[in-house]
């Protein structure tokens, strides 16, 4: 279910090669569809279940697939849906928008929280959310007004005080989440309270209860598809408990509130939660009585499906399509997924005290014709076509083709050419000295190399870079990490391992295209640490005011795509779809952004699960 | 007194009872073993199974390149058995039949070096702790205990976990870490009666050392002992590799074993339809450790006079 806005920044997915987000996103070419499409009275035809085929080369094409269920058969009052969040590891329990920081966590949330604006198509914020919002001539200062029936589950309304809250606590000093960053600094006064020299955060007003109005440093483009923090955090509740221990707290972890269609029941740390309807909820009664969510491994994640276990996944494991697709009990909803695999190189370290990049002039990656020769040697288009039969295809450039505008099809990445590779590292001075090549200085070249576990072909897959790799000379050693302390190598919390070269990861990424969250010289997910001026200087026009001007802002990403296949401080490997089943008993489900459905009207149209053929 | 009576009919002088027949000197101990392995059919054919198989996977391997038989192929993945590969090939395209060979190798390998570590550990504590008696015997029991109490299970994944460079020797070893106090133990208990019997004080009222009483004079009397266990050990050595592999705690990919092949079963689709990828691995297995049970069992009999066939 993905009707989470994940945050409005290009968040980390923290996810194994499979353990996508649900979130996606098939944009511009999929209108948005009418609300909930009820029409269960002429679905019966047999084209409900449509068969997804292979083309003759046994390839499937994303095409192919809706993003919202055709529904059969007619409502029934209330019932349980089961949720499987498919994960071979269990989900981290950070149960609050302005805390967590994993996928598997914002699959538990979509079903109990969201923000308090929605978007469309193409991620521009609508006024059909909890708020709506009106922007000053100027474009700086925006103004929300929260609907009166919007309360948090225990009766207490949502005010614009627990809005400036979330604020407030993510601007903190002891704040221990990922959020405080470029787009929360551009809250005018935002600084000045997180350095202590202000009380307050000057650019927000509390108008009324139920008004606020944020004012912003520069009004940039990405302000209203994404650039402002929506999630407001109950303050009644948070209030007495010290920032720095928010994210631990049993308001957090064990009971946590929001504003959404479900509320928490109970919850096995890591494993499941259950949650009831909550009838008070803005939109209106939600129609299922309860949802069950547990996480479900992915190697049996299709025997759950088939016996109807679970009427539901965040996401599938898209290695596992191929065989299932002709399952006879559920219908698969499929989307350009808002998310790449990549391969990043380690170019430097990360400065916890300035909160900045360090690049570092001598890493043994610092070589961008090393760099570029590894993205040569590695054929992905076969990759896509042989292990993903062809749900996962050859990247090219930084900005997936989930953000149509400005993803730049034109730009063709790096091409597969082997032979190309070994006459670049020759001529770069990396010369072959018996089976491996050394650095120019003559030393042992070893490239140290980390891949997560997590899915079905994870292993195969990185021993086939490897392998790859090889082939022009280079030895790369591969280790395999569970996911969490994968990204604990990588990175994410400051602490870089120094003995990571490359490392294979993926990002799901946020609906406003700005990559600074991710590329920037003052993200702390920039795992591979790469900083230039150039790079700065692309990022920094991109959100300017200047770039209002919709050519102009496609001309500099496009040109940020451009240094960024040439730089090479990290390569795309495959953009993705997401796949999802979904059992025949569900009704109004859907999948990824801009369908204008909303999970309070998911319904079931019988009591028992139905079980395949 | 019993005692003189058995004494002399071991050595076969005749004051016996009129009507039984005249004892020839008693075999020594391997003799006995090998007679009752060949009288006990099933054993026998066991036997000579093992033997084949496991030479044949070490001559095989060594003519294989493991570096080509791990090698991810992405235009054959999945493939049923076919004349370029004889059992199939895996998900990542690579050789069933390649991976049979050599993981059974390695497997076998790692079955082999632990029962042979855990073997000499646990005999030299064992003898030692049971010869010596008293502050030694103490000291080496209450060593045991520490080990047993350790959560080898726990232990042996956090230790997976740690090492950079996981291979057939760190998992070896890791393995004898844990898997030496049984051995101990039992040797242990009957170095304890050894040493009370007669021969053992006369030795030591000749002058003979420490050393040359244990070395030539107990251990051959415990060879039988020793020989059952080790084999039973065998057995239970090439499951436990397997069953550590099929958790997911196994060796990485490009290190072949039969634990990994049947591993592989626990995808669903795998399982029902494609057999080809861990029958063969678990079908090994099970004749494997049930061969090695039938050497062991017939041994067993043949070191307990009461229970022997022949």
């Amino acid at each position: 279910m993905s009707k989470a806005m994940h945050a409005r920044l290009w968040l980390p997915a923290l996810l194994a090669m499979m353990l996508l987000l649900a979130a996606c996103s098939n944009s511009a070419n999929n209108p948005p569809a009418d609300p909930p499409a009820n029409n269960d009275s002429n679905t019966e035809a047999p084209s409900n279940t449509p068969e997804k085929e292979a083309n003759e080369d046994g390839l499937f094409s994303i095409e192919d697939f809706n993003q919202i269920k055709t529904n059969q058969g007619d409502e029934i009052d209330g019932g349980t849906l089961n949720v499987g969040l498919v994960s071979d590891t269990p989900f981290a329990g950070t149960l609050n928008f302005n805390f967590y920081s994993s996928a598997p966590d914002s699959e538990v949330l979509t079903w109990m929280d969201e923000p308090m604006l929605t978007w469309d198509a193409s991620y521009v914020y609508t006024n059909d959310g909890a708020a709506t919002y009106e922007i000053s001539e100027d474009g700086r200062t925006f103004t929300f007004t929260i609907r009166d029936n919007v309360n948090w589950q225990d009766g207490t309304p949502v005010t614009a005080e627990d809005w400036l809250f979330a604020h407030e606590v993510i601007g903190h000093p002891d704040y221990d989440g990922p959020r405080y960053d470029g787009s929360m600094i551009n809250v005018e006064g935002m600084a000045e309270y997180h350095d202590g020299t202000a009380d307050t955060i000057s650019g927000i007003e509390v108008v009324s209860d139920k008004q606020l109005r944020i004012t912003y440093i520069e009004a940039t483009p990405s302000l209203v598809t994404g650039g402002i923090w929506a999630y407001p955090m109950a303050k009644h509740i948070f209030k007495d408990i010290p920032v720095a221990e928010m994210s631990a707290s049993a308001a957090v972890r064990q009971n946590p509130i929001g504003f959404g269609p479900y509320k928490v029941e109970s919850i096995v740390p890591g494993e499941s939660v259950v949650y009831v309807k909550n009838p008070d909820y803005w939109r209106g009664e939600p129609k299922l009585d309860k949802v069950v969510l547990r996480v479900i491994n992915p190697s049996n994640v299709v025997q759950e499906i088939r016996t109807g276990g679970v009427d539901v996944v965040g996401s599938f494991p898209v290695d596992q399509f191929p065989d299932n697709a002709n399952l006879s009990n559920v219908e698969w909803l499929g989307a350009v997924d808002r998310a790449y695999t990549y391969m990043g190189f380690k170019l430097g370290t990360w400065d916890a005290e300035g909160n900045k990049v360090v690049p570092n002039p001598d890493a043994k990656m610092g070589d961008v014709n090393l760099r570029k020769a590894m993205w040569m040697a590695v054929d992905n288009d076969t990759v896509g076509k042989q292990f993903y039969k062809g749900l996962r295809w050859n990247a090219t450039t930084l900005i997936p083709p989930s953000h149509p505008e400005y993803h730049d099809a034109d730009n063709p990445g790096v091409a597969y050419d082997p032979e190309a590779a070994k006459q670049l590292l020759e001529e770069a001075g990396y010369k072959l000295n018996g089976e491996f090549r050394t650095k120019p200085d003559g030393s042992e070249l070893v490239i140290n190399f980390i891949s997560m576990t997590g899915s079905e072909i994870a292993e195969p897959l990185s021993r086939y870079y490897v392998q790859a790799w090889k082939e022009i000379g280079l030895n790369v050693q591969l280790e395999m990490i569970e996911f969490n302390a994968f990204y604990e190598r990588v990175g994410s919390t400051g602490k870089d391992d120094t003995n990571v070269d490359v490392y294979q990861a993926a990002w799901t990424v946020g609906i406003d295209v700005d990559p600074a969250g991710l590329y920037g010289r003052d993200a702390l997910y920039n795992f591979s640490r790469y900083a230039s001026d150039e790079n700065d200087r692309l990022l920094k026009e991109g959100l300017s005011e200047q770039a209002f001007d919709k050519e102009y802002r496609l001309k500099v990403y496009k040109e940020w795509q451009e240094l960024m296949v040439q730089e090479v401080p990290v390569f795309p490997t495959l953009y993705r779809a997401s796949l999802v089943p979904v059992n025949n008993r569900v009704l109004n489900y859907y999948i990824g952004d801009g369908t204008n459905m909303f999970p309070y009207n998911v319904a079931l149209s019988q009591d028992k699960a139905i079980v395949a053929n | 007194m019993p005692e003189p009576t058995a004494r002399e009919m071991t050595k076969g002088e005749p004051p016996l009872p009129a009507g039984l027949p005249l004892m020839e000197k008693s075999p020594p101990g391997l003799i006995i073993l090998w007679r009752e392995i060949v009288r006990d059919k099933l054993a026998l054919a066991s036997l000579v199974f093992v033997l084949l198989i496991t030479s044949a996977v070490y001559i095989t391997s060594f003519v294989l390149d493991q570096a080509q038989v791990v090698r991810v192929d992405l235009f054959a993945l999945n493939k049923p058995p076919s004349s370029d590969h004889w059992l199939g090939t895996d998900y990542g395209g690579r050789d069933i039949f390649g991976q049979l060979i050599i993981g059974t190798r390695n497997s076998l390998t790692i079955a082999f070096l632990v029962t042979a570590l855990t073997g000499l550990i646990g005999i030299t504590v064992g003898v030692v702790s049971g010869y010596f008696g008293g502050m030694i015997d103490n000291f080496f029991m209450r060593v045991v205990d520490f080990f047993l109490i350790l959560p080898f299970l726990m232990i042996v994944i956090a230790f997976i976990a740690v090492v950079p460079k996981y291979s057939i020797y760190s998992f070896t070893l890791i393995m004898t870490a844990f898997l030496w106090m049984g051995i101990a133990r039992l040797i242990r208990s009957k170095a304890l009666q050894e040493r009370e019997l007669d021969y053992v004080k006369a030795s030591r009222t000749m002058g003979s050392s420490h050393a040359a009483i244990i070395f030539k004079q107990i251990m051959p009397n415990l060879s039988s002992i020793i020989i059952v266990t080790m084999t039973l050990n065998l057995a239970a050595n090439i499951g436990l590799e397997s069953g550590l592999s099929f958790l997911g705690f196994g060796f990485p990919e490009d290190t072949p074993s039969l634990g990994t092949l049947v591993s592989y079963a626990r995808n669903a689709q795998t399982l029902e339809s494609r057999p080809w990828i861990w029958l063969p691995a678990s079908a090994l297995i099970l004749v494997l450790m049930l061969s090695i049970n039938n050497v062991g069992q017939a041994l067993k009999r043949a070191a307990d006079a009461r229970q022997r066939r022949g």
